[in-house]
């Protein structure tokens, strides 16, 4: 998967995490070509190939990054808090996706969708602390890729 | 995906939305689907998974079912 992405497609995908996680914010494509050293037109470039392989998600007609998952760039019903640091997930998934990414302990406060109750859930030392709560896949794997807004 | 209290929960929301009713995990196994899915994720040997790796990510939590084939 993903051969047709470069090196350097990687190295940007790999800054754009690495600033997404010490700043709860994905970096511009002119913030990366800065950190970089590279083109603007070169990162933005490189940021419709890393979507076009799913390997992040830009918001629709722009540059800029919606998700990097787990992480999303846009408020959500999934807030994460991780040391000092608190993110959006982008969905229940990715709610543990961002503590499992970071190897860190975590507290979640999420909405259930269908009552709106605000509820709360934690990683420590790797063993989540939750009620029983389920987390629904709407879609099987084979179209998560169909809409990821969705999905 | 969308956190729920019961299945009866996750019914009545896809009825009242007309949404696919796809398949139910408990937090447990999306824990564990979590850390074997985005463990890597900073590495920078990192590039993306195959679906033939993907499904293996998804039989080692057991999940076997068509839901989670390609």
């Amino acid at each position: 998967m993903n051969e047709n992405l470069t090196g350097q497609d990687w190295r940007i995908r790999l800054y754009i995490y690495q600033f997404f996680v010490a700043h709860g914010r994905p970096p511009s494509h002119d913030e990366a070509a800065q950190h970089l050293r590279l083109d603007p037109a070169e990162a933005r470039a490189a940021y419709h190939r890393l979507h076009d392989h799913h390997t992040l998600f830009l918001e629709p007609g722009t540059n800029a990054i919606r998700m990097a998952n787990p992480l999303s760039a846009v408020p959500t019903d999934f807030r994460v808090y991780v040391g000092a640091m608190a993110y959006w997930a982008n969905c229940a998934w990715d709610s543990l996706g961002i503590p499992a990414m970071l190897g860190a302990d975590a507290r979640i406060e999420a909405t259930l969708a269908h009552s709106s109750e605000a509820v709360s859930y934690t990683v420590k030392n790797g063993v989540l602390q939750a009620d029983p709560f389920l987390v629904h896949f709407s879609l099987p794997f084979a179209r998560w890729y169909d809409n990821l807004l969705h999905t | 995906m969308l956190l729920f209290r019961s299945e009866d929960e996750a019914d009545a929301w896809c009825a009242a939305r007309a949404e696919p009713r796809g398949e139910m995990l408990s937090l447990d196994t999306v824990w564990a689907l979590s850390q074997a899915w985005y463990g890597n994720r900073l590495s920078p040997s990192y590039r993306g998974r195959t679906l033939e790796e993907a499904r293996r990510v998804f039989t080692g939590v057991g999940l076997n079912s068509p839901f989670w084939q390609s």
